[in-house]
């Protein structure tokens, strides 16, 4: 009984790691996403900076992402 | 390969007698990437266009308002080349007569709209008439009595009685709307017209100056619109035939005229004087020699001739790759184009992508499904960035099937028999998977996680080090080596020092322990890092430690190499299990509503699978990979000529 609550915990926490941070990074994305499209239209050149940009704030998602997953495997 | 192709930086001079002849034979080997003269030396003028300049351009800008007028799109291309010496005579006769015969059809075309657009009014106006017993003549034309039409929904009969006796009143009614005539004398016009605008309901009809029956009038109309629409259509039909007839025409002059007008301006991009000209460019190297000879032995006094010593930092650039490599030229140009001196890392791509590609989707079913669909795509598609696309695509398949065998997976389900909870579970292919070395096929995804984990990081780190790697031969290339020592390698320091004390200091952390700081690993990870993180200090600002994270950052990003595959996986599996527990199970129409969802499913796992893999794989080597060495901001090589694709000489 304490062993499947332990497990739902653990499930909730994951959860709630990967769907905050998603969240924060699409809260995060979006102005940085409607700029960079603006200055690739101006410039086409732009888009690998624009792109580099864009995905900076994805980087919480991913950390989200490895808790998540040490915590359903490693734990 | 890994270098764009070497250029020269070339001038070639000669006197004006010579200019056209030497502007042919330049166009003609579209080898020469010409620098345009800016008028910055003494003496020297831009050069002025040819004499025909002006004419060519007219005929272009004709030309393509016609295009536009037909709608003309390019065409794969027809079998029979045209020949360009007699097409200028055909474009100065054609051409205006063309020009006519559009204008002429898009004229019509446009006054029969506008007739069409007035008949229908009149009939919308008329329709409502129709409802009333009276003719088109009874509603004006009087000198004593006023007639008001329109809809209305309420009853008004007893305001107007109580105005006056002097009225006729007719009602009827189409399409669910109340219609109303009413007939006054002229000395209560005011008046009843008032009683009409204060009801809310009352909507005026004008009616036309017409005679006769309405419903008459509206079967004229009808067939006067019908008779209209007959027009248009025709000229449409016109205008379809006159396309179809002059595609093979429109083409072969449109490259003719841009070939033409690019050779009578060219002198726009030459520095000359009064008796002699200068053209300023850049040549690959090994196809210098040919250059030369043409150039020279083509027209009286020119000469071309080589400047080693010019600094070649802003050559134009041809990117260098082996035909199988190519396509990924595509990956690399839409990020930015190389510098000349930079590493080309189309190669690079050219194995990493589709590794990483398959390392996610990971499936034989949906490997073969990608297979036929790039090879359908290529053989559609003949050139052009969609079929460059296809390729890339096609390689990737390849590695989604070596991986779906690696990971035994076939669509979803298993490839090879499997222990699962002590059961045996029959695969697809009813065999036990075969042993390469120390490792049993399969590696089922969602029992090795802990494993694949660990050897994503793995990929990631070796990853990011070859991108570091680069990045200091690049800068060590451009600014020297001591440059590269603080902008580049103190990063692989930082990177591997952490790593060292991470791997070292990670079992204590997790499981509760002791950190034994006197580990010699550890100490020394420690060590190389502070020595790393003083480096980048002094090369680029103690700002520069904020940017330490995102090392890390980078390094679990290759963890989305598991993650995609696995949600990948996921689905694929959940699409089975609904199918084979939940609806084949119960036998009957739910086997065929299984099949469609089994179907619908793969479908769209697949779309997800060509989409998502896709662009993460790409997403790692244009932010993790690309950011540790590529800059990117080169001109791309674009040689002064016109390759013929209608015409020939």
């Amino acid at each position: 009984m304490v062993e499947a609550e332990a497990m739902g915990l653990i499930a909730l926490g994951a959860g709630l790691a990967v769907g905050l941070t998603g969240l924060g990074a699409g809260i995060g994305e979006q102005s940085i996403g409607a700029a960079a499209i603006g200055a690739m239209a101006e410039d086409p050149k732009f888009f690998g900076k624009g792109l580099l940009m864009t995905v900076i704030p994805e980087s919480i998602v991913i950390f989200g992402l490895v808790v998540a997953l040490i915590l359903l495997f490693v734990f | 390969m890994l270098k764009p192709e070497k250029m020269t930086r070339v001038v070639v001079v000669g006197t004006s007698d010579a200019l056209d002849q030497t502007i042919e034979n330049l166009h003609k080997l579209n080898l020469l990437h010409i620098i345009d003269y800016d008028e910055e030396e003494a003496g020297f003028k831009i050069g002025k266009p040819g004499s025909m300049a002006s004419k060519f351009s007219e005929h272009l800008v004709t030309l393509r308002s016609i295009e536009n007028q037909l709608g003309s799109e390019e065409e794969a291309g027809f079998d029979k080349k045209i020949s360009a010496k007699e097409l200028p005579s055909q474009i100065e006769s054609t051409l205006s007569e063309l020009e006519e015969e559009v204008l002429k059809q898009h004229n019509l075309m446009r006054s029969i709209e506008t007739e069409l657009k007035q008949k229908q009014d009149i009939e919308d106006t008329i329709k409502p008439l129709a409802s009333l017993p009276l003719s088109l003549e009874d509603y004006t034309g009087y000198q004593s009595i006023k007639v008001f039409v329109g809809f209305i929904d309420s009853n008004i009969e007893d305001a107007i009685k109580a105005e006056t006796s002097q009225y006729e009143l007719y009602t009827g009614e189409i399409e669910g709307k109340k219609t109303i005539a009413v007939a006054v004398v002229k000395e209560k016009e005011d008046e009843i017209n008032k009683i009409l605008q204060n009801d809310s309901t009352y909507v005026e009809i004008r009616p036309p100056e017409l005679t006769g029956n309405p419903q008459a009038a509206l079967e004229e109309m009808a067939a006067a619109k019908a008779e209209l629409t007959e027009k248009l259509t025709n000229a449409e039909s016109e205008l379809v035939r006159l396309k179809q007839e002059y595609a093979e025409f429109m083409l072969a002059s449109e490259e003719y005229l841009t070939i033409e007008t690019q050779k009578s301006e060219a002198p726009l991009r030459f520095a000359t004087s009064d008796h002699a000209f200068v053209v300023d460019g850049w040549v690959p190297i090994n196809k210098y020699d040919d250059f030369e000879k043409t150039i020279e032995g083509g027209a009286g006094n020119v000469y071309a001739s080589k400047l080693e010593d010019e600094e070649v930092k802003d050559a134009p650039i041809s990117l260098d790759n082996p035909k199988a490599v190519k396509p990924f030229e595509l990956l690399v140009d839409t990020f930015a184009t190389p510098k000349y001196k930079e590493i080309d890392p189309s190669l690079i791509l050219f194995i990493t992508f589709p590794l990483f590609y398959g390392f996610m989707l990971g499936d034989t079913g949906y490997g073969v499904l990608l297979i036929f669909l790039s090879w359908t795509i290529m053989s559609k598609v003949k050139s052009g960035g969609l079929h460059e696309l296809a390729i890339i695509l096609l390689y990737s398949a390849f590695s989604t099937i070596i991986f779906g065998i690696i990971y035994g997976e076939f669509f979803g389900a298993p490839l090879f028999n499997m222990v699962h909870h002590g059961a045996v579970e029959t695969g697809i292919l009813g065999i036990y998977g075969p042993h390469i070395g120390a490792l049993q096929l399969p590696v089922h995804r969602f029992a090795s996680v802990e494993l694949l984990l660990v050897l994503v990081f793995g990929i990631g780190i070796i990853h990011v080090t070859l991108g570091l790697l680069l990045g200091i031969r690049n800068v060590a290339i451009e600014h020297g080596f001591k440059h590269a020592v603080t902008e580049k390698l103190c990063w692989l320091m930082i990177l591997f020092g952490g790593i060292m004390a991470i791997v070292t200091a990670m079992p204590a952390i997790l499981g509760g322990g002791v950190l034994n700081t006197h580990d010699p690993v550890f100490a020394s990870g420690i060590v190389f890092g502070i020595i790393g993180i003083i480096l980048l200090v002094k090369g680029e600002g103690v700002i520069a430690i904020m940017e330490i994270p995102t090392l890390l950052s980078n390094i679990f990003s290759y963890a989305r190499l598991l993650a995609i595959g696995l949600s990948s996986a996921g689905i694929a599996l959940a699409v089975n299990t609904i199918c084979r527990d939940v609806l084949f199970s119960q036998g009957g129409v739910f086997i065929v509503i299984g099949i469609l969802v089994l179907i619908f499913g793969h479908t769209i796992n697949l779309l997800l699978g060509i989409i998502g893999p896709g662009l993460h794989s790409l997403r790692l080597q244009y932010v993790e990979f690309f950011t540790k060495f590529y800059e990117g901001g080169g001109t791309k090589y674009d040689p002064f000529g016109f390759i013929r694709k209608y015409t020939e000489e």
